[in-house]
């Protein structure tokens, strides 16, 4: 090892990459942008699903219950209408998710204690969407019903409401939801995200990076030299390993700045395991590299070899643990769960080392063997 | 170099890429402090060959031995490589775009782990040797060819190793920063003590080494010092004038292996060594027709390479032009540019050019790298308004019919614009697609251009599986399928074996003689020039001189006099003594000085004395005729004294 030859690689590196505009531009916007564009794209709360609704009973009871679909933050309302036929144009144009219809005699037939049929469409185009519709109108209607029991509870026996409210619906559930106080997707995507545009990013850097100079031939200025593997490998991805290292700052603060995610763990674990990380993904980018001959098949092969496991397997949208069996080992496999559950971890549970020792073991590990391939692939008396 | 050994001991190098045998059994020797030459066509195996030399690819079978070492594995490789510079192929390929011409000397200097004082001082030597120390914080991208092939030689040298391989280091570069270059080798190799192996598909080159290996399809076809394989064919070239030249070339072809039009030339190879009886053969074969201008001389390495190719190769199927209706002689003009000018900006690329090419005339524009030959093809092609001038090509004006233009000429570039996929017949189709031809007119075509370019046999072969010289004539065929008036060449031979370029320009003359054709050419091979009928030689935009090229020979020999070829044991220390006497054109040949002399004769006591002076002795003297580089590269050098004068006149 001489430090020297190193430095000379390393600079060189460096130079030519801050000179060289679009790559630069590559290695610095494009982290962000992956969290901008995902971070707002990728929001998976349901709210504000458009609503018409049709009141054929014109009563203060059916207003009254009306009154609490279009009023919630869940709901955006978009008109009355007078039939259904109507409903459906509006239904099939998109313009309403969702339909309320209230029949004749609502108000009549309640007061009377007789059941009434409220009819609800909910356009079942995107299931995920129309299970959680479907679960806003249920619950807005029992709330109703519940107080509506109650009242004639209330009314019929001359109890209080809160008395009422007791006898009607003995068990009540109080939910506390945990670590993302305010079950906003957006706490849990975002620093996932990041470990997103980590995963992508520094593999298809080095991995051009590398290329470039396959492509052009300047790579045999390395081959004929006496800078050895070890040299060579390490002054050449000490810039990209930096760059990314730098990008994962820039995530974190556009994280907790931006999108206002808290961070409850330790930073000083964070930015230890981000480093391990982004040695481990441009580990990968040097793999590639390493097996191909042009910046177009390295460009393809890495955005497949890290988009695909990533989205599907890392933890960004479905957690590990709910994936099938056969998934999980895949999971397992790709580096990304193991930082998903650290950033996670860091960000909206404030675990420390004792937690996350595993993790960070699997990554170090990756780290190592991805240098350890590489390092056995590269040659510098080449077959062709 | 009596004591010399042997640094580098190749014997039975075989070298395969899958099935493909790149190189088969290669024996070679290389002596220190000699420049060792690798001659031959693209694809011949020189790259294989060096890259193992240097340690940076695997062979199949043979040995490899440098300084003693047997190179066969990546360690043993590693062991020599501190006494390598190697410069791989691609002019300025292998330097870095984005980085300074003193960051690239840097970056291999400390990869080399130079100290950094000797850096320094070295790196100061070599940027006033070249000529580059104006340009330290250029960035490498913003150079010339010319430029960037000198930084390679810097950048490769900077360790001073002792032996440095540098694959085709002269390609794409005009004759100007050649000659340059190898002089500039030449000074480094022997202050240092260095030793070389290099690497050209230029034949007129071959003269420049010590000694040489001439490669073709991965085997050596030739080898040993210029000399020695100059008697390997013993012969003479024939140069003369004979109407028809048509006729006279068929007649010749019965007897003669090689036939070759220059211009209004032809040049014969004869293997008689009698200049009498070689004389008296071909006016013989040449019947009725009178050979006028009758010339002997020594034949040049290339012509003796294409012989030993004829030798052991079956003879390329000629070309079999069929006999369309032969135009009427017309002599009316096919492209006339008038005043040409094209500015960039406050830069002025193209100043008042003007020149006329008739119909059949075959027009060659030179100029070094950026002296504007590119510009005025495109202005006359129509794809760049010109700021001033006018021009025609093939009867329409340039400004105002831009595409009835390109429906006139043919346009055949450097790249040989072909769809490799595509098998020949499909590329002939496609293009005849392209131009617009109905289905019987491209049927008549396409046979015309398999039967033309000599690709019956090739029709539904791969593109990318044909051999270069069979692609390029491809690339003429589907330039000429729409019968254009006007050709246009780019550079278009460029690495294709002798054998093929002579076969490319048979059907070059043909087209031009019989089918009236109109060829402008612009090229970096002055062996290629020197078909042309006529030539005009560019500089900083503008045309500096123009003619036949005898008549442009001519005017050089009578401006400084005639060519003189010194064989001297020591060649290199002459060189500034004999241009410090005020001899003109002094350049180093191997193991030869070239230099320009009015008065050969009377200037011979003077030559041996100065040669003396330095240590040198003169074994032979002998005139030889000038060949179009020397007149290139006279022209160029003295236009670029002037403007250091006015330079140099207006800051004093």
């Amino acid at each position: 090892m001489n430090f020297r030859r190193i430095k000379a690689v390393a600079f060189k590196e460096w130079r030519e990459t801050v000179r060289d505009r679009i790559f630069l531009l590559l290695a610095f916007l494009l982290p962000v942008l992956w969290m901008l564009v995902f971070g707002y794209g990728l929001v998976l709360d349901v709210e504000h699903i458009p609503l018409v609704v049709v009141d054929r009973d014109h009563s203060a009871l059916s207003r009254d219950y009306l009154y609490r679909f279009t009023e919630s933050r869940y709901f955006d309302f978009k008109g009355s209408l007078t039939s259904e036929t109507e409903a459906d144009a509006w239904l099939l144009s998109g313009k309403a998710r969702a339909v309320i219809v209230v029949p004749e005699k609502f108000g009549e037939r309640l007061l009377a204690g007789q059941p009434a049929h409220v009819q609800t469409l909910i356009d079942g185009t995107f299931p995920l969407r129309t299970d959680i519709t479907k679960g806003y109108v249920l619950a807005i209607n029992s709330a109703l019903s519940g107080e509506l029991l109650a009242d004639y509870v209330a009314r019929t026996r001359g109890l209080s409401r809160e008395q009422a409210k007791t006898l009607v619906q003995p068990i009540r559930l109080e939910v506390r939801y945990l670590y993302n106080e305010e079950v906003r997707s957006a706490w849990s995507i975002v620093p996932a995200l990041i470990m997103f545009s980590l995963m992508l990013a520094p593999p298809l850097l080095t991995a051009l990076g590398i290329v470039r100079e396959k492509e052009t031939g300047s790579i045999y200025n390395i081959y004929s030299s006496t800078v050895s593997k070890i040299e060579f490998l390490t002054g050449k991805l000490t810039p990209y390993v930096a760059i990314s290292f730098v990008n994962a700052l820039l995530l974190w603060l556009l994280a907790t700045l931006w999108f206002q995610v808290p961070f409850k763990g330790s930073f000083g674990l964070f930015l230890l395991s981000s480093l391990i990380f982004v040695l481990t993904s441009t580990g990968i980018g040097l793999l590639v590299s390493l097996m191909v001959s042009t910046q177009v098949a390295a460009l393809i092969i890495t955005m497949v070899l890290c988009t695909l496991p990533t989205i599907l397997f890392s933890g960004l949208i479905v957690p590990v643990s709910s994936l099938s069996p056969g998934a999980q080992v895949q999971a397992h496999l790709f580096p990304g769960m193991y930082y998903t559950n650290i950033v996670r971890g860091t960000f909206l549970k404030g675990v420390g080392m004792n937690v996350l020792w595993a993790d960070m073991l699997a990554l170090a590990l990756y780290a190592a063997l991805l240098r350890l391939v590489a390092y056995r692939l590269f040659t510098k008396r080449p077959r062709s | 170099m009596e004591l010399a050994e042997p640094i580098v001991r190749v014997l039975g190098f075989v070298k395969r890429y899958k099935k493909h045998v790149a190189v088969q059994g290669v024996d070679l020797e290389i002596k220190r402090g000699e420049i060792y030459g690798l001659i031959g066509p693209d694809g011949a195996g020189k790259s294989s060959l060096m890259k193992a030399i240097a340690g940076v690819l695997t062979y199949d079978e043979g040995a490899v031995e440098v300084f003693g070492t047997l190179i066969d594995s990546e360690r043993a490789a590693e062991q020599v490589k501190q006494q390598l510079g190697f410069l791989p192929q691609g002019l300025g390929l292998n330097l870095y775009p984005d980085l300074s011409v003193e960051e690239n000397i840097d970056f291999f200097a400390r990869l080399r782990l130079v100290p950094e004082p000797a850096l320094i001082e070295r790196k100061a030597r070599f940027l006033a040797m070249t000529r580059l120390d104006k340009f330290r914080n250029r960035a490498m991208k913003k150079l010339s060819g010319g430029m960037k092939q000198k930084l390679g030689l810097i950048c490769t040298l900077i360790h001073e190793p002792e032996l440095a391989i540098l694959d085709e280091p002269t390609t794409g570069v005009d004759p100007v920063s050649r000659r340059d270059f190898w002089t500039i080798l030449a000074e480094l190799l022997r202050e240092r003590g260095m030793t070389a192996l290099v690497s050209t598909a230029y034949m007129d080159e071959a003269a420049r080494f010590h000694r040489l290996s001439f490669l073709s399809s991965g085997k050596v076809v030739a080898s040993g010092t210029p000399a020695e394989v100059q008697a390997l064919v013993p012969g003479l070239m024939v140069t003369f004038e004979a109407t028809p030249q048509m006729e006279a070339i068929a007649r010749l072809k019965t007897q003669y292996k090689q036939v070759e039009a220059l211009g209004s030339l032809l040049h014969v190879f004869t293997e008689e060594t009698i200049h009498a009886s070689a004389m008296q053969s071909i006016t013989s074969s040449l019947g009725d027709i009178r050979p006028v201008h009758l010339r002997v001389d020594e034949p040049e390495l290339e012509d003796v390479f294409v012989a030993l190719l004829l030798r052991q190769a079956d003879q390329p199927p000629s070309a079999e032009m069929p006999r369309v209706t032969a135009l009427a002689a017309n002599h009316g003009l096919a492209i006339e540019a008038k005043g040409l000018i094209r500015d960039f900006g406050a830069f002025r690329a193209v100043d008042r050019v003007s020149f006329q090419v008739k119909s059949g005339e075959i027009f060659g524009l030179l100029g070094a790298n950026g002296a504007g030959k590119t510009t005025v093809i495109k202005m006359l092609n129509g794809l760049m308004p010109p700021t001033g001038g006018e021009g025609w090509v093939a009867g329409a004006d340039m400004k105002t019919a831009g595409g009835a233009i390109k429906e006139r000429i043919g346009y055949m570039s450097q790249a040989f614009s072909l769809y490799l996929d595509l098998t020949v017949e499909e590329n002939i189709r496609l293009f005849a697609g392209i131009y617009g031809l109905n289905r019987p007119a491209t049927t008549t075509r396409l046979e015309w251009i398999l039967s033309m370019a000599g690709l019956k046999g090739y029709e539904s072969s791969l593109t990318s599986r044909l051999p270069m010289g069979v692609r390029q004539r491809l690339a003429l065929g589907c330039a000429l399928v729409h019968q254009p008036r006007v050709l246009f060449l780019d550079e278009p031979t460029s690495g294709v074996d002798p054998i093929g370029r002579r076969h490319f320009w048979d059907i070059l003359s043909v087209l031009a003689r019989e089918e009236g054709v109109a060829i402008m050419v612009t090229t970096h091979y002055m062996s290629e020039a020197e078909h042309c009928d006529k030539l005009a030689l560019m500089f900083a935009g503008r045309i500096v001189s123009e003619g036949s090229p005898s008549e442009m020979k001519r005017q050089v020999e009578t401006e400084a006099g005639r060519l003189v070829e010194l064989t001297v044991d020591r060649p290199a220390p002459a060189i500034n003594e004999l241009e410090l006497a005020g001899f003109a054109g002094v350049a180093l040949f191997g193991t030869k000085l070239h230099l320009l002399s009015h008065d050969p004769e009377g200037d011979e006591p003077r030559i041996r004395e100065i040669c003396a002076a330095s240590q040198g002795v003169v074994q032979s003297i002998k005139t030889r005729p000038l060949s179009l580089e020397d007149v290139f590269v006279y022209r160029v050098m003295e236009l670029e004294k002037q403007e250091r004068k006015q330079t140099t006149g207006v800051a004093a």
